[in-house]
């Protein structure tokens, strides 16, 4: 998950390396999921998340389709 | 940090049960934690034995357990902490700053992630892959500021494949 300048300076960089096209997210986006995702890591009885549990977090964000998806 | 749960003396009782693994295991991961939170590294196997009363050997064990339910990542063929996302114990391109503090994230996702674990202000720099121009992204309570678009790669189901390159 790298931060580009923009979508085109991030398709070139793709392209040179013949890395996957793969998607986008907005910063804002980004920031959303890190919050939800974290939050709570520091808890001493944290736990990692289930499948469907995380899958619930990406829909929230809008992040659904296979890519987003977390079984093959 | 006092041992929350397993004998005062451990080698008095070889081994763990199921159970007493279980809270080994929580301990060490907070330890590690809080490791990365305090002083800015994850703590070695030895510190770690140390601080939780616990021999070694049964510390490089719950560690490689944690490894295997990818709680976190060991450096390969060690015991030694590489990643327990969202930090990084080693130098990447994904700084963080908070107040004196520095660490360093896996990626754009696990930098953010470190200023939210914490629940503190912060920076985050790192620099265009492509252009390499520096992109500087400022977190305020729930408010974020700054430059890009993140991309990403690799699909969800296989960023556990190689979550070194993911």
């Amino acid at each position: 998950m790298l931060l580009f300048r923009s979508e085109e300076h991030a398709e070139r960089w793709t392209a040179q390396r013949r890395t996957p096209h793969g998607a986008f997210l907005t910063l804002e986006q980004q920031w959303e999921l890190s919050r939800t995702w974290f939050e709570g890591r520091l808890d001493p009885n944290f736990a990692r998340r289930t499948t469907e549990e995380a899958r619930v977090v990406f829909e929230r964000i809008g992040l659904a389709g296979p890519f987003w998806s977390l079984t093959s | 940090m006092a041992p929350t749960g397993y004998p005062l003396d451990p080698r008095a009782t070889p081994g763990y049960g199921a159970g007493m693994s279980e809270t080994l295991d929580r301990d060490v991961r907070l330890a590690v934690m809080r490791g990365f939170v305090d002083d800015e590294r994850p703590p070695s196997p030895d510190e770690l034995a140390g601080s939780l009363g616990v021999p070694q050997i049964e510390i490089e064990g719950s560690l490689r357990r944690l490894a295997d339910a990818h709680v976190l990542v060991l450096a390969p063929g060690t015991p030694y902490v590489w990643m327990a996302n969202p930090f990084s114990a080693i130098p990447t391109p994904f700084r963080v700053a908070a107040g004196e503090r520095r660490w360093w994230g896996n990626c754009i996702w696990d930098a953010l992630g470190i200023l939210a674990a914490i629940g503190v202000d912060g920076h985050v720099s790192t620099a265009c892959p492509d252009c390499g121009e520096a992109l500087e992204v400022e977190v305020e309570g729930a408010t974020i500021r700054g430059d890009g678009i993140v991309h990403y790669a690799i699909p969800a189901a296989r960023w556990w494949d190689d979550i070194g390159s993911t």
